[in-house]
Order: structure tokens, then C-alpha cells, then sequence
């Protein structure tokens, strides 16, 4: 194959396969040798690998079909008239004529599975930009596995627990109050919690996690806010907290007051 | 025909292994039909519906190794609704009646059930090797069953299953005589497992090679896994969750230094971004490297860990590595055969992470590339253009512009002539995925050049029917057709029928396919299965009689089959 064109500026010309009678391309003047090497043409650049007859049956074979030529031959003259001003720089307006092009998002797109979905969605929170629409997997008893467009953001946030080495992610649009946040986190952590506790690999009583938000459970529900703040959850209105929360984390209540003096600098290590 | 006896044929045959070269060798003679028949050991079966398990069995009745796959492509994004098909409980039912000595199971896009995996874990004496990707219908009380029953299990390989996870003890279901475990991947696994029956596995299978851990499994149980296997070639990290300099950081490094058969590295399903320094020991060993699921992970982090990945083959990571990262992965992996390039912001956010320049400063400096998947937010033909120059080796090509209909960004032209570069220079090219603005034009390129083209995804693109008809008419050996939100109809669709012999499978979605069409097609190929699926209106097909004709189909679905209409298709599929 020849190297890369000395002269950036220059297109490859289009394919010269129309009949001459119809004027569907303008061709440029100007066609040196070296563009003519670099032209999309029908044989390989300089090559002859196939010969032109062969072409030739290719191209009246490929075009060899019964359809009506009328609607067609508009249609590509439409093209035409776009493609004969390549220097014309207004944007050339799709005139499909299907009508299923929506402007919103659309089923199935772009093509990528629905657990790259859900990581695209906690990324963008986490680094503080508004949250991007993101489908949720919903997943009922008989294992449907459709992606249900979200009315609105999906709002993944990361949670972490003392003693559990393990992070989740706990969705807070999902939650419409401190107490149906509170039960997400119950069944985020309870689970691991007992594993945590009971290492000798037997079955662990599970206890529920309760008492996140009033000081009286053996955990207390704290987060970092947009400032890098550590709060208690549960002092502001919901919507207040929905707009400033950016991690949570569940600590031990006896541990309160150092959790939230000297925790911040911790994480601010971790985080480089 | 035969000059030599059977048995000397057949040990020639022994050394064909690909099955599209073992089923052209059947054609040859009868004899020869016959003794391929008996000594074929795998078999593949690309489209479970082309044929039945009782066709399997009449044919081949020697196998050890069966692959199927079941749904179209496009299930992978939701396009096929839930209940559509793809069961494999007749399969191993037929499988455990007969006497075949199955080994080995592959399925794709298929539906498996707790009762097909406790039948097959009871049924085989001699099963090795379970492989399930893209599956769905099953819970860990299935995985139980294998784990428990199967005494000589090699290979346990979960790739991107919708799993039940019912957070028991499968893991413990293996019998603590079992010691011959190769593969173990749960990656995919939502839920916790037990660690210390993890720990206890692993320490007992000295033939481990492939190791990779759901994102429930932390740093320090890591650690421990590692100081128990360091014979590891792949690894998948579960969760990476710790502050720099803990104990269990300093003690999974120094596990890794030992580990010097480490060639593959996946995972960071829940990752620090500091995490992966501590595996620049192995680096330069490295052959692939599966990044795309850790999104906390910034540019600069993988940038100073691919660096130092000179052998790297296989590289697939998210966007944000950005065109500065493309770079570096340019002009350090000169090895690189196949990159993916997944998008991390879904929406066009702004956020342009990489772009065309990224593109072609890979194809400049990987000279081994031949297979990518790049989504990216912007393209240009002059970029195409130079991609196909740098690298005329593309054996599979697909690139994904993330906004429909999107032109050349600097010329405001389609970018039929990009692609028809790409095409024109890559002679081998047998998989293409094209996006962006594109006419009928690139579609006439396609079949012209593309010979070789089995593979062809389309979305958002085209004019007229003509584009479809250069597309069947000069592709060859195409196999695969899948095209969504196109204007391509009834004309298109029924210009050459017999075209459809040859291939595998056409799926239309969202184009100009009317119900009359279609009906004409399958009255026109009893040997095809064309299937309606309509999830919305499933009796407004049959009723509006009067204007069934011109009525619209929301998703076609047609392949060829020997066996006929299938019996287990769900009241809104429609097989014509």
C-alpha cells in the first residue's frame, strides 16, 4: 500500500461507477498522479488483481435488482447535490424516510451490556458532575432482565462499613426518605456483616442493622458531602441531602466524634 | 475413493480440529462422510434452532464437546424480549438418554436452569468442562449441583451471566477430595461466597491456571489466594478496596512477585484507583489486560501500568483513558493484536475522551492489530482513511459512534467514504460494525470490497433498499446480518431468498419489513424460520386483516433450519 498522503487537505475521490450520461459527481481538475494512486477505485492501488471485465460483472450484478428505479434515483440525486460541494460545510440533514428516529434515548443503545450501563452511572457521580441517565437492570422473581429507562437519574453513591472490607453501592434515587435509605443499608450490609463477624466459616446469625439515624443502633449513617465534609445523615431535608451527598459511610457509634474529625484526612489519602 | 483403510483416514482426520474444515472434509465422499461422523469430538452449533438434539445424536454419535448458542446478537442489548427462547433443557435431556460421554458444555445466549445443571451435573460421568457466556435462568443452587457432583470438573467459566445469586455455600459443595480444578470464574457472581471455603479450593487444585473472583471477594482474602496459587496465569481481582501501604496491600504484593506465570489480569470490579501499582511487578509479562470494568480508575493510573506492558496482546479499558492514553498504548504494546475501547459516559456528555486521533495513533503503532471495538463520540473520514492505510489487517472491525446519525465532524460528510477505505484496504476483514451518518454508498463499498465479511452490524443507517442489496447481493460469505432503525423493506428483504440458505441468521429491527412482506418470504423458504416478535400488539397482527399487508414489523428474526417451526416459542413470537 502507498504511504500516507504528503498533502493532508486532499479527499480521495469518489467511486466513478455511474454511466456517464448522468452528471451525479462533479470530478476536481486538478488530479495529480499521486491522488489518482490514493483514489478509492474499483482495483486495488496499483495492483491488478482483478481484472476490470470482473469489476465490471460485480457491479451490474450488485446493481442488478428489481426495484422501482424512480424513488431511488431522487433520492440519490439528493445525495448527489450534497456530495458535489464537498466544501460546503452546512451539515447534511438525514432525509430518512423512516420515521422511528428519536431524539431521546433509545432501546438497546448504544450497544453495550447493562452492567457497562451501570458503571458508566456511579462513575459520573462520583466525580461530582451531574449524574447521567443511565438504565436500571430490573430484575423481578422470574429473572426479567429488561432495562427499564429510569424517570429519572439513577444516583449511585459509594457506601462503606466499618469492619466490612467490602464497599457497596447503594442507589439513592431508589430512596425517597432517611428510612427507606436506612433499610437499603440494612440489607447492603447485613449480610456481610454477619460473615465479618463469624470467620470460622460456618453459617453467622444475621442481626438487621438498625439505628442508623437516631444514635441509638450499635452503627451510625454518616456521609461526605460535595465539600468534603463529614456529616451525620439525617440533619437536613432529604432533597438537601440528595444534592450534596457524594459518599457514605456507616460507622460505629462509639467512634462518632473522631470518625467525623479525623476521618477526613484519611480519605483524602486514599482518594490520591 | 479410499487407498488407505479407515483407521488411517481417520487419524489423518484427528489433525482437522476447526469444525468448517471437518464438515467440508464430510462432503468429499460417503466413506469419508462416515468416518468423519464417528470421530468427530467437538461439535458446534451455531444457532440451536437449525437443528434438534436428535440430529445431533443421529450424526454424531462419538462427541465429548457440544457448543451452542441460542439468541440473536442483539439480545446482548435488550432487543430480544425476556422469554423469547434459547433453552438447553431438551438438549441435555437428549444429551443424559443417550450414551454420549459428554465432556464439555459451551453455551451462549442461552437459557439454563437449576434443573438442566443438576441433570447435567448426575448425567456424565466424565464432565470436565462447563463454559457459560451471556447466559441467564439460573441461580448458585444450580452451580451447587456441578460443584458437588462432577468429580472430575476442570473448568468452571461464568463470562457475564444474569445469575440468581442466593448467597449460599455453593463454593463449599465441592467435595474436599476434589483436586482438579483449571478454571474457576465467578466473576459475574453478585453475591458473597465463602471465603474460607474459597481459600480451601484453591489451595487443593495444584492445577489452577484461571482464577477470577466476583467483586465480594476483598484485598486481604486476595492476598491469601495468591500466596496459595502463584502457579496463576489469568487472574481476575474481585474488590481492591484498601489504603495504600495496609498490610494486606504489602502482603498481596509480595504474593504477586511470585507469581511469575501471571499472564492475564481482569476484574477491578470495585477498585481504588491506586490498585493497580501493585501490580507493576508482572506487567512486563503481561499478554492481556481486561480494564473495563474498574470506572474509578483514572487515565493517568492506567497509563503508568500499560507502560510497562510491552508483551500486551489483548487490551480492553474504558475511554477514559483518553487519546494521551491511546498514545502511550501506541507506542509501548507493539504487540497488540486486539483493543476494545468501552465508553464510560453513555450520553454524549461532553466528556470526550478519546476520539479519531486516538484511533489512528493506535493503527500507527500497533502494526500486529487486527481486531477493535472503539466507542467514540466523534469520527472523521480522513481518519478512517488512514486507519485502513496503517492497518490493512483488520480481521474485525466495529466502531461505535455513540450518537445516531452523526457525520464527519469536520466536513459534515456521512462517512461512507471512511468506511469504504476500510473495506477497500482490509482484504481479510470478516466482522464489521459500522455508525455515524452513512448513505447508501458505503453500503455499495461494502459489497464490493468486503469478500470476506461473514459479520455485519448496522444501525441508524442507509436510504433506500438498494443498501441492503449491495449488501446481499456482494457479500459472499456472509453469515450474520443484523440491522436496526434502517429504511430498508419489503423489497430489500425479498429480492434473493435463497441468499438466506447461506447464511446463518438476518435480524431487522425498527426498518420498513412489512407483515405481507414477510409472509411472502416464508411462503417464498419453507425452509426458513421467520419469526415476528412483538412484544406491544400481540393480536393486532392477526386481527386488522384488511391492512395486515402494509402493517409494519418491529422486529424480524428469520434462520435456517432443518427442523422446522420451533415448539417452544412464547405467544409474542409469531413464526410465519
Amino acid at each position: 500500500m502507498e504511504g500516507c498522503p504528503r498533502n493532508k487537505e486532499t479527499y480521495p475521490k469518489l467511486l466513478d461507477l455511474i454511466p456517464q450520461g448522468r452528471q451525479w459527481y462533479q470530478e476536481e481538475k486538478n488530479n495529480t498522479d499521486q491522488e489518482k494512486k490514493l483514489e478509492l477505485r474499483l482495483a486495488p492501488p496499483g495492483g491488478d488483481e482483478e481484472g476490470r471485465s470482473a469489476i465490471n460483472r460485480k457491479i451490474t450484478e450488485i446493481r442488478n435488482s428489481n426495484i422501482k428505479k424512480e424513488a431511488e434515483d431522487k433520492s440519490i440525486f439528493n445525495l448527489s447535490g450534497n456530495h458535489s460541494s464537498p466544501s460546503n460545510k452546512t451539515t447534511f440533514a438525514p432525509h430518512i424516510s423512516h420515521k422511528r428516529t428519536a431524539p431521546g434515548p433509545v432501546v438497546g443503545w448504544p450497544p453495550v451490556r447493562s452492567f457497562r450501563k451501570n458503571l458508566a452511572s456511579t462513575s459520573s457521580s462520583k466525580l461530582g458532575n451531574e449524574s447521567s441517565l443511565g438504565g436500571q437492570v430490573n430484575k423481578s422473581g422470574d429473572g426479567e432482565k429488561q432495562v427499564k429507562p429510569s424517570k429519572r437519574e439513577g444516583m449511585f453513591v459509594k457506601i462503606n462499613m466499618d469492619s466490612v472490607p467490602i464497599g457497596r453501592k447503594v442507589d439513592l434515587d431508589a430512596c425517597s426518605c432517611y428510612e427507606q435509605l436506612s433499610f437499603a443499608v440494612d440489607k447492603l450490609f447485613r449480610g456481610l456483616l454477619a460473615a465479618q463477624r463469624d470467620t470460622s466459616g460456618g453459617e453467622g446469625e444475621e442481626k438487621p442493622i438498625i439505628g442508623l439515624l437516631d444514635g441509638n443502633g450499635e452503627f451510625t449513617l454518616t456521609y461526605e458531602d460535595n465539600e468534603g465534609d463529614k456529616m451525620l445523615v439525617g440533619d437536613v431535608p432529604w432533597d438537601m441531602f440528595i444534592s450534596s451527598v457524594k459518599r457514605l459511610r456507616v460507622i460505629k457509634s462509639s467512634e462518632i466524634s473522631s470518625a467525623l474529625r479525623f476521618g477526613c484526612s484519611k480519605q483524602q489519602k486514599m482518594r490520591t | 475413493m479410499n487407498y488407505f483403510p479407515d483407521e488411517v483416514i481417520e487419524h489423518v482426520f484427528d489433525f482437522v480440529t476447526s469444525h468448517r474444515d471437518r464438515n467440508s472434509i464430510s462432503l468429499v465422499c460417503k466413506s469419508w462422510f462416515k468416518i468423519e461422523r464417528y470421530s468427530r469430538q467437538n461439535v458446534f452449533i451455531g444457532n440451536c434452532y437449525a437443528t434438534s438434539p436428535e440430529r445431533l445424536l443421529r450424526r454424531f454419535p462419538c462427541f465429548k464437546s457440544l457448543t451452542l448458542k441460542g439468541k440473536p446478537h442483539f439480545a446482548d442489548f435488550n432487543l430480544v424480549p425476556h422469554g423469547w427462547g434459547g433453552f438447553v433443557q431438551p438438549w441435555i435431556e437428549a444429551l443424559a438418554r443417550s450414551r454420549v460421554g459428554l465432556e464439555e458444555l459451551r453455551l451462549k445466549r442461552m437459557v439454563v436452569t437449576d434443573e438442566s445443571l443438576e441433570l447435567l451435573s448426575r448425567s456424565f460421568v466424565n464432565f470436565k468442562s462447563l463454559v457459560l457466556v451471556s447466559c441467564e435462568g439460573f441461580s448458585t443452587d444450580g452451580l451447587a449441583s456441578i460443584a458437588a457432583n462432577c468429580r472430575h470438573l476442570q473448568d468452571l467459566d461464568l463470562q457475564e451471566n444474569d445469575i440468581d445469586d442466593h448467597r449460599g455455600q455453593w463454593l463449599s459443595c465441592f467435595p474436599e477430595t476434589s483436586t482438579t480444578l483449571v478454571t474457576l470464574n465467578f466473576a459475574c457472581l453478585e453475591g458473597e461466597t465463602n471465603l474460607v471455603a474459597l481459600e480451601r479450593l484453591v489451595a487443593r487444585s495444584p492445577n489452577l491456571r484461571s482464577l477470577k473472583l466476583n467483586r465480594t471477594v476483598p484485598l486481604e482474602a486476595l492476598a491469601r489466594l495468591m500466596a496459595c496459587a502463584p502457579q496463576i496465569v489469568e487472574l481476575g481481582v474481585g474488590s481492591y478496596e484498601d489504603e495504600q501501604d495496609s498490610e494486606s496491600c504489602l502482603r498481596l504484593q509480595a504474593a504477586i512477585r511470585k507469581c511469575t506465570s501471571l499472564r492475564s489480569l481482569s476484574g477491578f470490579l470495585e477498585a481504588a484507583p491506586h490498585c493497580l501499582s501493585a501490580f507493576q511487578p508482572v506487567c512486563h509479562n503481561l499478554t492481556s489486560l481486561n480494564l473495563s470494568y474498574a470506572a474509578e480508575i483514572n487515565g493517568s493510573h492506567l497509563i503508568r501500568l500499560i507502560e510497562h506492558c510491552k508483551k500486551l496482546q489483548r487490551l480492553w479499558i474504558l475511554d477514559s483513558i483518553g487519546d494521551k492514553g491511546l498514545e502511550v498504548v501506541a507506542s509501548t504494546c507493539k504487540e497488540l493484536q486486539e483493543l476494545r475501547v468501552f465508553p464510560t459516559d453513555l450520553h454524549g456528555g461532553g466528556n470526550a475522551a478519546v476520539t479519531e486521533d486516538g484511533l489512528v495513533a493506535i493503527s500507527a503503532g500497533c502494526p500486529k492489530l487486527h481486531s477493535i471495538l472503539y466507542f467514540c463520540q466523534q469520527m472523521t473520514n480522513e481518519a478512517l482513511i488512514t486507519v485502513a492505510k496503517n492497518c490493512p489487517n483488520f480481521i474485525r472491525f466495529r466502531l461505535c459512534i455513540l450518537e445516531p446519525h452523526k457525520p464527519d465532524h469536520v466536513t459534515s460528510q456521512p462517512l461512507d467514504e471512511g468506511f469504504g477505505a476500510i473495506v477497500q484496504a482490509c482484504k481479510n476483514l470478516k466482522r464489521l460494525s459500522v455508525s455515524g451518518l452513512l448513505t447508501d454508498q458505503v453500503f455499495l463499498y461494502i459489497g464490493m470490497f468486503a469478500t470476506q465479511l461473514e459479520m455485519l452490524s448496522i444501525a441508524f443507517a442507509g436510504d433506500t433498499d438498494k443498501g441492503m442489496l449491495y449488501v446481499l447481493n456482494g457479500c459472499k460469505k456472509m453469515r450474520k446480518l443484523e440491522i436496526r432503525d434502517s429504511p430498508f423493506g419489503d423489497a430489500a428483504l425479498l429480492a434473493d431468498v435463497n441468499k438466506y440458505e447461506t447464511m446463518r441468521s438476518l435480524w431487522m429491527s425498527s426498518c420498513e419489513v412489512t407483515l405481507g412482506g414477510c409472509k411472502r418470504l416464508a411462503q417464498k423458504a419453507p425452509w426458513l424460520n421467520v419469526e415476528i416478535i412483538n412484544e406491544n400488539d400481540n393480536n393486532r397482527m392477526e386481527e386488522e386483516n384488511g391492512y395486515e399487508g402494509r402493517q409494519k414489523v418491529d422486529k424480524l428474526y428469520l434462520y435456517r433450519t432443518v427442523v422446522g417451526t420451533r415448539v417452544d416459542a412464547p405467544p409474542f413470537v409469531w413464526i410465519l
